[in-house]
C-alpha cells in the first residue's frame, strides 16, 4: 500500500463550488431553448377510480395550447424500473390508482396557459373503494389495486438460512418486538424537471436525474428507439436521495409533446406534485425476534415485515429484499429467517430513499437489541461489541465481507462520545443511545439484466498537456462525485488536480455508467477512472522514456512532473511529454471500465444486497427530553465510519452531516400524512418538517484511518447512505435511555414521547394503589 | 404554481387607498407583505379580482412612542422591523421575541404585523402578546376611522371585526402597569414552525404578590382567547410553584383546542398548561422578556 498519495486524501475544494455558491450554476429548470414550450401533467383527484371518458376538446381550443395528450397518444407499453414488476403506464388507461396518478398532459406557450388548459380537460371518473391502510391491504374482500395481484401482494419473500427454530429453542433468552416505520419523502431542494427536444429521429432530454443511463434505457425501450438515438444530459442537480432514480412522466410526456409540436418542451413538478409523485421511503411494520445466549451473543434472528408499496412497484421490489438482506451485516449470527410482504395500496408509490430499505429495519433491530440488552442487564455498547462482525467473514445470506472495522467503530465511538461516563452518571432527562449500520458500496448487479460493465471512463489530455478532461457517465447530484473522480484521475495519471476538467452525466459524450444510486460511484466509477488514469500514465512514461532515453521502469510521474528514480536531475514536465505524444503518436487518451466479480449465493433473491464491499459505522446520539412536553433536544451525535480509504475528507464529512440531517429528520419530525381520501395532507415544506439549519445538532464525525478495502480502488468504500442507517435506532435508544420507555413507531415525535411518559406515570400510579 | 389573474393597484396615499377600496368593495383584497395572500391565491383558496397594495403608504411602517398614547406600531411594520426595533427591545422585549419566533428570516422580512392580525388565524404569534399588553387598533376607511381593543377584533377562525374597505392602520400599546410580559410558543422545530400552542402573559408584581395578570392563548381555540379563570386565580396571591401550576391547569381547562396534523387536542391542552406555568414564571422573574 503506497501511502504517499499527492491528490487523493486531500480536501481539495469541490469543482462546482464557486458556480453553486454564486448562483451561476445552471440546473435543468434554468435552461431555455428557442421556441421552448411549457408542459404540465393532469393528475387524478381520486385515490381509486375507473376512467369513463376523457374529453380534451375544450383544452385544445384554448389559445396558446399547442398539444394535449392522453394515453391514446403514447405507447401503452408498461414500464417501471424493476423489470420483474413493470406495472406503470405513461398515462392511465382504464383506471387511476392514487391521488396524483398521471392522466393527461399539455404543452403551451407559457406556464399560466398550462394551468388553464388542465382545468378544461374533462375526465369522467367512477370512484372505486380504495385501499389506504397497508396493514389491511391483504385482507379478504379488500378492493384490488391491480387485478392481477391477488390480495394486493406485490412482492412476497421467504428466506431461511441455517436452523432458526433449533437455535431459538436452545437460546437462553428469546424476545420479540414489533415496530412501525413511517412513510417519508426525499424532499430534494431542486424540483424534478425535464426538457425534451427532437432533431429528426434523435431525442435529447435534459433531466434532473440521478441515473442518465437508466433513463436512456427506459426511454429507448418505451419508444422502441435505438439507445444511440436517445441522449440524456444531466445538468447540475439539487439533490436526489433516490427520488430521481426513475422516469417520472416528465420525460415520457415531454418527449411526446415535443414530437407532436416540433418544439422543445419543458416539464416540471411543483412541490406538491413532487409529494404526489413521491417514491419515498415505505411505511413498514416490522416484527423482530432474536434468541441470545447468556452473554447476549445472538444465535438466531427472525424478521417478519409488511411494507406499504403504494400504487406501483417503482424500485420497491429491491427495497423489500434490501430490508431483510442487509440486516445480518453488522452483527454475526448464522441462523436467519426473513419474511416480507410488500403490498399495494391506493397511495403514491414508494421507492428508494437514502439507505434503500435498510434504515427502518435497522431502527427496529437496534431498538430490539437494546431491549434484549436490558433484559440481560448488559450495557448496550457491550452487546454490540460482542456481536460485531469481523473482517473476511460471510453473512448467513452469502454476502462476502472483506474489510470490516465494525468493532473498532464501536470502540472508538464509545471513547469520543464519553459513553461510559455518561452511562454511569445518568443526568436527569438525558439519555444516550448507540446503533450500527452498514451499506453496499454499489450493487453487485444492475437494475435490469445486462452484461455491460457497471462503469467506464475516458481521459483526454489536451494537445499541449495543459489540461485533461475526464469523461464519465457518473452523476454528480450534489455529493461531489465530479470532484473526487477528478482527484482519482489526477492521482492515477500523476497529474495535477487543478488542471482537471470533467464532462459527466451525458449519455452521448461520456461512456456508460449506471449513475448515482446504491452508493456505487466512489468504488465502481472510481475503479474505471483509476484504470483510465493509469493508461494515460503508462503512455506518458513511455513517451518520456523515449525523450529522456531512460527505461520506462525507471520513470515515474507525480503532480505533473516526470522524474527518474535513479537520476535526480532527469525530469520532464507532463506537458512536454504530452505535447510530444500528440505530435508523434496522436491523441493521448486513457480508458477504463469496471465490472464487479460474480457475487452472492444461489437462492431466490440472492443478488439483492450483494456488493464488492460494505461500509460499517456506529453512531451515538445524546438527547435531552423535556418531560412535560416531550420535546427532544439533540445534544450531539458522534459518528465513526469505516469507509475504507478517504479520497476527500471534507466531502466525506459533508456526506455524514447530510445523512445525519436526513436521519434526524426521519427520526423525530418527518412523515408524509394522508387524509381519508388518500390525499397528502402536508405536501409542502412548512408541515413536512425537514431539519432547518437551526435544528442541526452538533456532529462529531470520524473515520477509521487505516481501513482498507481490497476490492476498491486505493481501498475505498461507500459513505453517503451508510451514515443514514444507524440514526433512527440510535435516537430510539437514546430516548429509551432517557425515559425508560420505548416509542415503538417512527417518527419519535414530541407528542409520542410525551404520551409514552404520561402512560408510564399512569401505570406507576396505578401500581402504587 | 398557478396564479389567477388580478388587477394590481398601489395607491400613493391613505386617502386614495380608502377611496379605491370603497369603490372596489368585495372584489378587492389588501396586499401588505403578501406572505398569506399570495400563498392562498396560488392554492386557489382566494381569487380576488383586485389587489390593493399598501406598499406606498410609508406612514404605516413606523414604530414610535407618542406621549399620552403609548407605543404605536404601524401595520406595515414587518416582523423583522419589530424584532430589530430598539424602542420595543427596550420597553417590551416580549414583542421582538414573539416576532422572532415566527416562520423564517425571509418571511419575517416580508410579513407584516397588520397581516398577522387581520388574517385572523388562531396560530398567529403576535395577537396573543399584543392582547396581553392591552393593545388597541385603529381601522381607517373612506367613511372615517374607529378604534377598538384588539381583544374584541377576533370573532372566530379567520373571522374578524374588519369591514370591507377598512385598513388596519396601526396598533397602540398603552403605557403599562404590567411589570413583566412574555410569549412562549411551542413549535415542532426551531424555525419555520407554526405554534402547536402559544401562551402570552403579562403580570403586575408587587414584591412577591401578583396584583394582576393577563393570559392569552394561541392555537388553543378557534380564535385567540383569554384564560380569565386562570387570570383571576392569581390576583393578590403570593407567587408559588403551586400557584402557577394551578393557573396552568385552569388555562388548559378553559382552552378548546382541536386535533390537527401538528398535534392532538389532548397534547395541545397539556402544552397550554405547561406553557402558561412557564410563561408566568418567566414574566414574574424576568420582566418583559
Amino acid at each position: 500500500m503506497n501511502e504517499n498519495y499527492k491528490i487523493i486524501g486531500r480536501s481539495v475544494p469541490r469543482m462546482d463550488g464557486v458556480e453553486k455558491v454564486t448562483g451561476s450554476a445552471k440546473y435543468t429548470s434554468d435552461l431555455k431553448f428557442p421556441n421552448m414550450l411549457y408542459g404540465k401533467i393532469l393528475t387524478s383527484p381520486h385515490a381509486h377510480a375507473r376512467i369513463l371518458s376523457i374529453d380534451t376538446s375544450e383544452a385544445e381550443k384554448l389559445p396558446g395550447v399547442k398539444a394535449v395528450i392522453t394515453h391514446r397518444d403514447v405507447p401503452d407499453l408498461k414500464y417501471g424500473i424493476s423489470p420483474a414488476r413493470w406495472d406503470e403506464n405513461i398515462f392511465c388507461i382504464d383506471k387511476v390508482r392514487f391521488v396524483g396518478d398521471k392522466v393527461a398532459a399539455v404543452a403551451c406557450l407559457d406556464e399560466d396557459t398550462c394551468y388553464r388548459a388542465l382545468r378544461l380537460i374533462r375526465v369522467v371518473y367512477e370512484e372505486l373503494p380504495a385501499v389506504l391502510d397497508f396493514l389491511h391491504a391483504m385482507d379478504e374482500g379488500q378492493p384490488l389495486v391491480h387485478d392481477e395481484y391477488k390480495r394486493n401482494i406485490n412482492t412476497e419473500i421467504h428466506q431461511k438460512f441455517g436452523d432458526v427454530d433449533k437455535a431459538l429453542a436452545e437460546a437462553y433468552h428469546v424476545r420479540t418486538d414489533a415496530f412501525k416505520g413511517q412513510r417519508t419523502y426525499q424532499a430534494p431542494i431542486e424540483p424534478h424537471s425535464a426538457i425534451s427536444m427532437w432533431d429528426g429521429k434523435k431525442l435529447t432530454i435534459y433531466s434532473s436525474t440521478q441515473t442518465p443511463h437508466y433513463f436512456q434505457h427506459y426511454i429507448a425501450r418505451e419508444f422502441s428507439m435505438p439507445m444511440g438515438d436517445v441522449r440524456i444530459i444531466k445538468p447540475y442537480l439539487g439533490g436526489g436521495f433516490g427520488g430521481k432514480l426513475e422516469p417520472t412522466g416528465l420525460e415520457f410526456g415531454g418527449a411526446v409533446l415535443a414530437k407532436i409540436t416540433g418544439r422543445p418542451v419543458r416539464m416540471f413538478y411543483d412541490r406538491a406534485e413532487m409529494f404526489a409523485h413521491n417514491r419515498g421511503r415505505h411505511a413498514q411494520y416490522m416484527e423482530i425476534t432474536t434468541g441470545v445466549d447468556r452473554d447476549g451473543k445472538i444465535l438466531a434472528a427472525k424478521a417478519n415485515f409488511i411494507m406499504d408499496g403504494g400504487a406501483y412497484t417503482s424500485l420497491g421490489i429491491a427495497t423489500a429484499y434490501y430490508a431483510g438482506a442487509l440486516l445480518p451485516l453488522t452483527y454475526e449470527f448464522d441462523n436467519y429467517q426473513f419474511d416480507m410482504h410488500r403490498v399495494y395500496t391506493n397511495l403514491p408509490a414508494c421507492g428508494a430513499q437514502r439507505g434503500h430499505g435498510a434504515p427502518q429495519p435497522k431502527y427496529a433491530f437496534e431498538s430490539h437489541l437494546d431491549n434484549v440488552a436490558k433484559d440481560l442487564g448488559i450495557d448496550p455498547m457491550d452487546i454490540r461489541i460482542r456481536n460485531a462482525r469481523r473482517p473476511n467473514t460471510v453473512t448467513p445470506n452469502d454476502f462476502g465481507v472483506n474489510s470490516c472495522e465494525m468493532k473498532q467503530c464501536l470502540e472508538r465511538v464509545r471513547v469520543i462520545s464519553d459513553w461510559d461516563k455518561k452511562k454511569k452518571n445518568h443526568r436527569h432527562g438525558r439519555g444516550i443511545g448507540v446503533a450500527t449500520g452498514s451499506f453496499v458500496s454499489g450493487a453487485g448487479y444492475p437494475i435490469y439484466r445486462t452484461d455491460l460493465p457497471h462503469a467506464a471512463a475516458f481521459i483526454k489530455v489536451y494537445e499541449d498537456g495543459s489540461a485533461a478532461t475526464l469523461y464519465t457517465g457518473a452523476a454528480d447530484i450534489g455529493q461531489g462525485s465530479d470532484t473526487i473522480l477528478c482527484q482519482m484521475a489526477a492521482e492515477a495519471m500523476g497529474y495535477r488536480f487543478e488542471q482537471m476538467k470533467i464532462v459527466s452525466g451525458d449519455t452521448e459524450t461520456t461512456p456508460h455508467d449506471f449513475g448515482a444510486y446504491a452508493s456505487r460511484q466512489t468504488l465502481m466509477s472510481g475503479a474505471a477512472v483509476k484504470e483510465a488514469g493509469e493508461e494515460v500514465r503508462k503512455q506518458i512514461l513511455e513517451m518520456a522514456s523515449e525523450m529522456l532515453t531512460l527505461p520506462a521502469e525507471d520513470l515515474d510521474c507525480s503532480e505533473g512532473i516526470i522524474f527518474s528514480k535513479s537520476m535526480k536531475d532527469k525530469t520532464l514536465t507532463f506537458e512536454e511529454a504530452a505535447r510530444r505524444h500528440f505530435v508523434v503518436k496522436g491523441p493521448l487518451l486513457g480508458k477504463g471500465a469496471y465490472t464487479p466479480p460474480k457475487l452472492g449465493g444461489k437462492f431466490k433473491g440472492a443478488a439483492v444486497g450483494t456488493s464488492p464491499a460494505y461500509s460499517f459505522g456506529a453512531q451515538v446520539g445524546e438527547v435531552e427530553i423535556d418531560k412535560e412536553t416531550g420535546e427532544i433536544t439533540v445534544i450531539g451525535i458522534w459518528d465513526v465510519h469505516d469507509c475504507g480509504k478517504v479520497i476527500n475528507p471534507r466531502l466525506l464529512h459533508g456526506q455524514v452531516h447530510g445523512a445525519l440531517s436526513m436521519g434526524v429528520g426521519e427520526s423525530v419530525w418527518e412523515e408524509v400524512l394522508f387524509d381519508d381520501k388518500g390525499r397528502v395532507r402536508n405536501p409542502e415544506l412548512g408541515n413536512y418538517r425537514i431539519l432547518t439549519a437551526l435544528d442541526m445538532p452538533p456532529v462529531y464525525s470520524e473515520v477509521i484511518d487505516d481501513s482498507y478495502e481490497p476490492s476498491g480502488p486505493w481501498g475505498v468504500k461507500e459513505v453517503g447512505e451508510g451514515a443514514t442507517n444507524p440514526t433512527m435506532g440510535c435516537f430510539s435508544n437514546a430516548i429509551f435511555d432517557a425515559m425508560g420507555v420505548r416509542v415503538n413507531s417512527l417518527p419519535l415525535s414530541y407528542e409520542k414521547v410525551w404520551r409514552a411518559l404520561k402512560e408510564k406515570r399512569e401505570r406507576e400510579e396505578a401500581e402504587k394503589k | 404554481m398557478y396564479m389567477p389573474d388580478f388587477e394590481y393597484h398601489a395607491p400613493g396615499t391613505m386617502a386614495e387607498a380608502c377611496k379605491l377600496l370603497a369603490e372596489l368593495g368585495g372584489k378587492a383584497v389588501i396586499l401588505a407583505g403578501g406572505t398569506d395572500v399570495l400563498h392562498k391565491m396560488k392554492q386557489g383558496k382566494m381569487t380576488p379580482e383586485h389587489l390593493v397594495s399598501l406598499k406606498n403608504l410609508d406612514e404605516l411602517r413606523s414604530i414610535r412612542y407618542e406621549a399620552g398614547r403609548g407605543v404605536v406600531i404601524g401595520s406595515l411594520a414587518t416582523h423583522n422591523n419589530l424584532y430589530t426595533s430598539e424602542l420595543l427591545q427596550n420597553k417590551y422585549l416580549s414583542i421582538p421575541m414573539a416576532a422572532h419566533s415566527m416562520a423564517s428570516n425571509q418571511i419575517r422580512n416580508m410579513g407584516t404585523v397588520g397581516g398577522n392580525i387581520v388574517n385572523g388565524v388562531p396560530s398567529a404569534d403576535l395577537p396573543p402578546i399584543l392582547i396581553a399588553l392591552n393593545s388597541t387598533i385603529r381601522l381607517v376607511s373612506a367613511s372615517g376611522e374607529r378604534s377598538m381593543a384588539l381583544e374584541e377584533f377576533f370573532h372566530g377562525s379567520a373571522q374578524t371585526a374588519i369591514a370591507p374597505g377598512e385598513i388596519l392602520a396601526d396598533i397602540t400599546i398603552p403605557d403599562q402597569a404590567a411589570t413583566g410580559s412574555t410569549y412562549m410558543k411551542f413549535g415542532l422545530r426551531r424555525s419555520g414552525a407554526l405554534a402547536v400552542a402559544g401562551v402570552a402573559v403579562t403580570v403586575i408584581i408587587d414584591g412577591d404578590i401578583v396584583r394582576g395578570a393577563r393570559i392569552v392563548l394561541s392555537s388553543a381555540a378557534p380564535t385567540v382567547m383569554r384564560a380569565r379563570d386562570a387570570e383571576e386565580s392569581l390576583k393578590n396571591k403570593k407567587v408559588s410553584e403551586k400557584l402557577l401550576a394551578d393557573a396552568g391547569a385552569m388555562a388548559a381547562a378553559s382552552s378548546r383546542p382541536r386535533d390537527s396534523i401538528r398535534g392532538s387536542a389532548e397534547y395541545r391542552r397539556n402544552l397550554v398548561e405547561v406553557l402558561t406555568k412557564r410563561a408566568l414564571d418567566r414574566a414574574i422573574t424576568k420582566g418583559h422578556s
